[in-house]
């Protein structure tokens, strides 16, 4: 053996040392992990952006947004990078998508991580609450004042995609700060075929039900009703919510917080008895894991008398190559009528779309091209090309506008619902509360628990949601 | 100080990747920190464990996973020894008939959740068109609370089986000639010969590919989150798909990260208590 001493166990104060170098390199990992210690104690609230817009960069530059994967994604993107580049041949416009499952958590983990690889976040309204608690997304209050003609938008869509707190359903606060604006407006579109049930969309909730009873009687292998009923996302809980409004029910109060009791009053388990045996039954087999893309492919396949969905979405049920009605854009209409939701004790309908939210972690000049970007897409002729292009518009002379009217037919749809939307809780805790909705619907309508039960299970976990924020521990269960 | 040099990049790699993630969880596990919200960590004691452990819906995901993972690694042991020792019997395309069972386990989980969910749909899924042919009705296989567990464990089976048939073949493979030879010799039945020398001397590698096959099932989110997303309702949610939950939808991170070492715990102390089974056994 030539080097005797290196075998076997090391001496004592060697592996002092090795252990001791050991700690401090577990140490360093953990100082340098931890970062500089600012992002944690940093405080809460969101950071103002300058009322005015400093001076833009001449560099080539990309502008990224985040967005969920649907047309509208593709849409943006290429309208953008049309229209946009020519005032500024130096900014690329790139949409980043994400499934619509994982939208709410790409976003947010990034803000976790305080650096965010986009730009501008594309924010559903309720999610405001959580990224402005949070200090996420930047204060445009003031930019807002000098660069942006308010008195342009119906006030509730500007406060719905911008303001924090929450705006009460209809009103807007002046005093209120804004965080966003508006990028696409949605809501719901009722979808009915024309040849099955005549041209006259049925004008209230009890009246769509019998149509849709009698059209599933008469059709065989069409079921009377298609609809969102999923456990991802906000599907299921947008469809209660809806039939909740429609039958005079509340989420909650917002003054008080209450949920329980108010959610599970009289109106909201009339509402969820209505959703569950009498439309679920209604509704095709093996459809309670639906969504947006599962509910256009029963209306393109014929396979639907009546069906609801987001406006933004249903582009694609004109294309006759994805359609079984029709192989013109003609005769696809000659079947498919889109109308304003039926009413019943109201005429609610509910609030979709989404606003621009500028990252607060984004670079300097990348802000400032976000602020300049969201300047020029709120000017009225962009808001109509933007309307021409397949978006929908939050200025209300956009909205009024022919570019925007003729270029869908659900477009009258969506300007007719505008004095007539509620929105969700925009709140920190609404991806808990959303989600305590959505499975306890998702189980009611597909029998895993009774209507009354699955109610009463959200009015009082959403509660406990609300009221957590004394307890020690165990914060999430 | 040579050996020094060489394993640092390993040992710097292994502190930040797994020593220091690990100790900062434990960490943040008695704290109500949360990752969005920002500001201090409070400390809250052994709260977020106490919660946890006396959480109703903690309790429901814990039954949840505990039938999953009987069932799954139950039939994949089964299907999977049966299929080896099926094949250890073949002396002609043995290669190529393991190497094409092998095929479902070298597929990314997302790929196979995916074309599983489209197979098992209720209005155009190819298992449901196959019982009409037979005259047979609709399933609802993954919106209805009986059948979407079952699918979770036969999806998770048609994947994973082949993993067991793997560890068996090598098992079988090395069990000895000459004492099949010998009990021929004494003209013993097939079965006694599989009852008392292939099973026995299988045995012991089996329950290794089982422990293997518990502690992955144990942690089963894939599939889950492609498939049914947890429901309908909460019913198919495991543990580990409610831990993402807790620490994704509400950035509940403390409360995640003493969950998370909880499950840790749970895994630790099974398989201790297993591999000291299995050493009794190999004494034996």
């Amino acid at each position: 053996m030539r080097h005797p001493q290196q075998i076997g166990r090391m001496s004592a104060p060697r592996r002092k040392v090795q252990l001791a170098t050991a700690a401090m390199l577990l140490v360093a990992t953990t100082m340098a992990a931890c970062g500089d210690g600012q992002d944690d104690g940093g405080k809460a609230s969101a950071p103002k952006a300058p009322a005015t817009i400093p001076e833009l960069t001449t560099d080539p530059l990309t502008l990224s947004f985040i967005w969920f994967d649907w047309p509208p994604a593709q849409a943006l993107e290429t309208f953008a990078n049309t229209e946009y580049k020519k005032e500024r041949p130096n900014a690329t416009i790139k949409v980043n998508t994400v499934p619509n499952a994982n939208w709410h958590d790409a976003m947010f983990t990034q803000f976790a991580a305080r650096k965010t690889d986009f730009d501008i976040a594309i924010l559903d309204s309720q999610h405001i609450g959580e990224a402005v608690t949070n200090g996420n997304i930047l204060d445009i209050t003031d930019f807002v004042k000098t660069n942006i003609d308010v008195a342009a938008y119906d006030p509730y869509l500007l406060a719905a995609y911008g303001q924090f707190p929450q705006a009460e359903t209809g009103k807007r606060d002046e005093n209120a700060s804004l965080y966003g604006l508006p990028l696409l407006g949605d809501t719901w579109t009722m979808i009915y075929r024309k040849d099955l049930i005549g041209d006259k969309p049925p004008q209230t909730w009890d009246e769509m039900i019998s149509v849709a009873e009698k059209c599933q009687a008469d059709n065989p292998g069409v079921s009377g009703l298609a609809f969102h009923q999923a456990n991802g996302s906000d599907a299921a809980a947008v469809t209660y919510n809806t039939v909740n409004g429609v039958y005079g029910g509340n989420l909650w109060d917002s003054k008080t917080r209450k949920i329980d009791g108010v959610l599970n009053d009289a109106a909201g388990h009339e509402a969820m008895d209505v959703l569950v045996n009498k439309m679920k039954p209604l509704t095709a087999r093996g459809s309670g894991n639906w969504f947006i893309d599962e509910v256009n492919a029963a209306v393109a396949q014929g396979k639907a008398c009546i069906a609801f969905n987001w406006i933004a979405a249903s582009g694609g049920l004109l294309d006759p190559k994805q359609s079984t009605l029709g192989t013109t854009r003609e005769q696809i209409l000659d079947k498919l009528g889109f109308a304003t939701l039926p009413s019943q004790k109201t005429d609610l309908v509910p609030l979709g779309g989404m606003g621009m939210h500028v990252s607060a972690y984004s670079p300097t000049a990348n802000q400032t091209e976000a602020l300049n970007f969201m300047k020029w897409f709120q000017r009225a002729d962009v808001q109509k090309k933007w309307a021409a292009a397949g978006g929908v518009p939050s200025r209300t002379d956009a909205l009024k506008s022919p570019e925007f009217l003729n270029a869908g037919p659900f477009n009258q749809v969506y300007a007719d619902s505008v004095p007539r939307m509620r929105d969700m809780w925009n709140v920190p805790e609404y991806a808990r509360l959303v989600d305590i909705e959505n499975t306890n619907v998702n189980a009611a309508l597909n029998g895993a628990k009774s209507p009354k039960e699955a109610l009463d299970d959200i009015a009082k976990e959403q509660q406990s949601v609300l009221d957590s924020s004394s307890r020690k521990g165990g914060g999430g269960l | 100080m040579l050996a020094t040099v060489f394993i640092s990049p390993a040992l710097l790699l292994l502190l930040a990747m797994s020593v220091f993630p690990l100790l900062w969880a434990l960490y943040l596990s008695f704290t109500d920190y949360s990752a969005t919200r920002g500001g201090p960590a409070r400390f809250v004691g052994f709260g977020n464990y106490t919660a946890i452990l006396t959480s109703a819906q903690v309790h429901q995901r814990a039954l949840t996973t505990l039938i999953y993972v009987v069932g799954a690694v139950a039939l994949q042991t089964v299907l999977g020894f049966g299929i080896a020792y099926l094949i250890s019997r073949r002396t002609h395309g043995r290669g190529l008939l393991t190497t094409l069972f092998l095929v479902p386990m070298m597929l990314s989980p997302v790929v196979v959740g995916l074309f599983w969910r489209f197979m098992l749909d209720a209005q155009f899924g190819v298992i449901n068109s196959m019982l009409g042919s037979l005259g047979l009705g609709q399933v609802e296989w993954l919106t209805r609370q009986r059948t979407a567990l079952i699918s979770l464990i036969v999806v998770d089976t048609w994947q994973w089986t082949p993993f067991i048939m793997l560890i068996a073949l090598a098992g079988l493979t090395a069990v000895p000639k000459y004492l099949y030879e010998a009990a021929s010799i004494d003209r013993a039945s097939e079965w006694f010969r599989f009852r008392t020398i292939t099973l026995p001397l299988v045995w012991p590698l089996l329950l290794i590919a089982v422990m293997f096959r518990a502690i992955e099932a144990f942690r089963l989110f894939d599939l889950v989150y492609i498939l049914t997303n947890g429901g309908p309702g909460v019913s198919t949610e495991t543990l580990s798909f409610h831990v993402y939950k807790v620490a994704f939808l509400g950035f509940n991170t403390g409360t995640a990260s003493a969950y998370g070492i909880l499950m840790v715990l749970v895994v630790i102390v099974l398989t201790q208590l297993y591999l000291r089974y299995l050493n009794k056994l190999k004494e034996g």
